[in-house]
C-alpha cells in the first residue's frame, strides 16, 4: 500500500503540470483526513483530492468520453455526450434538487435535460446557445434526459443560430420531445385542479391526448383550431402516449386538417356485461355528468335531488384471442337492442323490477350474440360507433368444409 | 411502443374465451397453473394445443338439474354437433344460476364458463364446465358459433406442433389431428346456412 506522503506528491505534482502552485500541507491534511478519519481506500481518497483541487482552480477536465460531439436527436440513454443547442423552453423545477430542467434543441431534435442544484452551473438563459460538454444521458419515464452535473462544462454560445424545429406526424411521436401540427379535435373535463385545458389532437396520422396544466401564463386553445405545437413534452403511461404542452410553444395556423378517425372494427362474441349498464343517472350540476349511484349520490356533488337519465352498455366482447372492454353509448344500444331511453324510463319506473328489468332485457338481446363494432379505442377500451349483429356467412361455411377435408391426408400421412 | 394492454404496468388482463368442440374438451386431461399463488389462472390443456382458463361454448339445453340440498347448484346439458358439455352453477356463480332458473329446455343457449378435470371416485375423469352466464339465443348465433369454432380450432390443428402449447400437447395427448378435422367437417355439415 502506498503511503500517504507518496500519494500527496502525486497528486500536487500533476495540480503543478497545469501551471497551479500547491499547498502540499493541505493536499496532505485532506488526505489525513479521508484516510484516517473516515476510513477511506487510499485510491478513492486519492481521486476526492484530485477531483476537489482542480475544481477549486477551475481545472477540471471531464472523461475523454465525453467530448465525443452529438447532434441531439442521437443521444441515448447511458452516454456522456457534447451537445450543442438553444434552449427552448424551462420549465418550473420539480425538487429543490434540481436548479432548472427544460428543452435543449439543435436542428436535429430536441431533448428534456435537468440541471442538478449540485451542478453550480451558470443559470441557464431561454432562447441561447450553449455548450454543454460531458453530460450524461439517462432515461426518464421512457424518454431521454440530459443531466448536467458538477462536471459538465457549459459555455454560452455567442451567435444565435437558425433553428427550425422538425414537425412530425403524431403517428410518430416517441416519449420525449416532438413538434407536431394538429387540430384539437375534442375537449374532455380536466380531473384536476392544476389543469387548465385537456382532451385530444388529431393530425392525418392519428390522435393524441394532451394536457395544459395552469402553471405560468397559458393560453386556452380554441376548439377546432388547428395550431403548431413546438417542442410538447411526450410523455408515456402504460404504453399510451400524452402530450404535455406545459413546455410548448403553440402557433394558431391557418386551414384544417382531416383527422384520422383512427377507426378500427372489432367483431366477436358479447361475453359479458358489466357494471354500470343499462339505465343509469347522471349527476345535473354543469360540467359534471357523473354517474349517480341508487341513492343519487355523486362522488363529487354529493346528494342530489335531480338527475339526467342515460343508457348505456359496458361490456366485454371476445374473439377467442382477445376480450376487449366496450362501451356502448345510448344510440348504439338503441340500435343493437331496440330499447330506446324513453323505453327504458318507462320500464323503470312502471316495473317492481325497475332498473334490473332494463338490465335482463338488455342483456336478453346482446348476451352471447356475435357483434361487429366500428369505433375506438380510448385508454383500454373499445368506444363503440356503430354496432351491428353478425350474420352466418355461407361462404366461409363453405370454406371451412374444404379447409377441414383438404387437409386431412397430409396429417394423416 | 406496446399497446395499452401488454403494457409493462397494465396489470390485468382478461382471460380471453377459447372456443372448443364438446368432443375436444371431453379428452381434455391437464389442468395446471402457472404459479403457486392461489390467485393464479388454471388452465386446461386442449389435445389441439392451447391452454384456456375461459371457454365459450353454444348449443342445444337438453336437460337441466337442481341438485344438493343445503348448498343447492343447477347442472344443464348442452348439445353441440360434436357431443356434450356437462355444465354447473352453484351458489358461487349467483349470476348464472338466475339465469338457469329462467331458462326451461329445450333451447339454445350460450355459456361462458371455466373448464375444470376431476377424477370420480371410481377413477374415471370427468371434464365439466362452470358456467360465468348462461344465456337463451337464437339458431342465428348458435350457427355463428359452429363456424367461429370450426375455424378457431383448424387454427390450432394449422399450428400444431409450432406453438409451445401445442408441443406440450403433442408429448401427452400425442393428438391424431386428422380426426380433429373429420370431427370439424361432420360439425360443418351438420349444419345448414342459405
Amino acid at each position: 500500500m502506498e503511503t500517504i506522503p507518496e500519494v500527496v506528491e502525486r497528486i500536487s505534482q500533476k495540480i503543478e503540470a497545469k501551471g497551479v502552485t500547491v499547498d502540499r500541507e493541505k493536499v496532505r491534511s485532506k488526505l489525513t483526513l479521508l484516510v484516517e478519519e473516515f476510513g477511506i481506500q487510499i485510491e478513492e481518497a486519492e481521486r476526492t483530492v484530485t477531483n476537489e483541487l482542480l475544481r477549486e482552480h477551475n481545472l477540471f477536465t471531464p472523461p475523454s468520453s465525453g467530448q465525443e460531439e452529438r447532434a441531439i436527436s442521437d443521444v441515448t440513454p447511458g452516454d456522456w455526450v457534447t451537445v450543442e443547442g438553444k434552449i427552448v423552453s424551462l420549465a418550473e423545477p420539480p425538487s429543490s434538487a434540481i436548479a432548472q430542467s427544460g428543452i435543449i434543441a439543435d436542428s436535429s431534435g430536441a431533448v428534456q435535460f435537468v440541471v442538478w442544484a449540485k451542478a453550480k452551473a451558470p443559470t441557464l438563459k431561454e432562447r441561447t446557445w450553449y455548450r454543454l460538454e460531458a453530460a450524461v444521458v439517462d432515461e426518464y419515464r421512457g424518454a431521454p434526459n440530459l443531466k448536467v452535473h458538477s462536471g459538465t462544462k457549459v459555455t454560452e454560445l455567442p451567435e444565435d443560430r437558425p433553428l427550425m424545429p422538425s414537425v412530425v406526424p403524431i403517428a410518430s411521436l416517441k416519449p420525449g420531445v416532438g413538434s407536431i401540427r394538429a387540430k384539437f379535435i375534442e375537449e374532455w373535463e380536466p380531473r384536476h385542479d392544476r389543469m387548465l385545458q385537456t382532451g385530444l389532437l388529431g393530425d392525418e396520422s392519428g390522435r393524441i391526448k394532451f394536457v395544459l396544466w395552469k402553471d405560468g401564463e397559458r393560453e386556452k386553445l380554441e376548439p377546432n383550431g388547428v395550431y403548431t405545437f413546438y417542442y410538447a413534452t411526450v410523455d408515456e403511461f402504460n404504453g399510451r402516449l400524452s402530450l404535455n404542452l406545459g413546455t410548448a410553444m403553440y402557433i394558431p395556423e391557418d386551414g384544417d386538417i382531416r383527422v384520422s378517425t383512427g377507426g378500427e372494427t372489432i367483431q366477436g362474441a358479447f361475453v359479458h356485461m358489466g357494471p354500470g349498464s343499462g339505465l343509469i343517472k347522471r349527476c345535473p350540476v354543469e360540467g359534471c355528468n357523473r354517474v349517480l349511484s341508487r341513492q343519487n349520490y355523486c362522488p363529487v356533488h354529493e346528494i342530489q335531488s335531480s338527475f339526467r337519465y342515460d343508457l348505456r352498455i359496458k361490456g366485454v366482447i371476445d374473439n377467442g384471442k382477445k376480450a376487449r372492454n366496450v362501451l356502448m353509448q345510448c344510440e348504439t344500444v338503441t340500435q343493437l337492442a331496440g330499447m330506446t331511453l324513453e323505453q327504458a324510463i318507462e320500464i323503470a319506473e312502471n316495473n317492481p323490477l325497475g332498473l334490473d328489468d332494463v338490465l335482463i332485457q338488455l342483456q336478453h338481446h346482446v348476451m352471447g350474440k356475435y357483434l361487429r363494432c366500428a369505433g375506438s379505442d380510448i385508454d383500454g377500451t373499445f368506444l363503440v360507433k356503430e354496432c351491428g349483429r353478425v350474420q352466418c356467412d355461407a361462404s366461409l361455411h363453405a370454406s371451412l368444409i374444404n379447409r377441414a377435408a383438404a387437409s386431412q391426408g397430409d396429417d394423416a400421412a | 411502443m406496446s399497446n395499452g394492454s401488454s403494457g409493462k404496468f397494465s396489470g390485468f388482463e382478461r382471460e380471453p374465451a377459447v372456443r372448443v368442440f364438446a368432443s375436444e374438451l371431453r379428452e381434455s386431461r391437464i389442468q395446471f397453473k402457472e404459479s403457486e399463488d392461489e390467485k393464479s389462472p388454471s388452465y386446461v390443456l386442449l389435445p389441439t394445443g392451447e391452454r384456456c382458463n375461459r371457454i365459450f361454448l353454444c348449443g342445444q339445453m337438453t336437460q337441466k338439474e337442481k341438485k344438493g340440498e343445503q348448498n343447492k347448484f343447477y347442472t344443464i346439458r348442452v348439445q353441440d354437433p360434436t357431443g356434450t358439455f356437462f355444465i354447473n352453477a352453484g351458489s358461487y356463480q349467483p349470476d348464472a344460476m338466475q339465469q338457469i332458473a329462467r331458462i326451461e329446455p329445450p333451447v339454445y343457449v350460450a355459456v361462458l364458463g371455466k373448464p375444470g378435470i376431476r377424477t370420480t371416485a371410481d377413477s374415471s375423469v370427468f371434464v365439466s364446465v362452470r358456467a360465468e352466464s348462461v344465456t337463451e339465443i337464437d339458431l342465428e348465433t348458435y350457427r355463428c358459433w359452429v363456424l367461429d369454432c370450426a375455424q378457431q380450432t383448424l387454427d390450432r390443428l394449422d399450428s400444431f406442433g409450432q406453438t409451445d402449447d401445442s408441443r406440450k400437447a403433442k408429448e401427452f395427448y400425442n393428438t391424431n389431428t386428422a380426426i380433429y378435422r373429420q370431427i370439424i367437417q361432420d360439425a360443418l355439415t351438420q349444419i345448414e346456412i342459405q
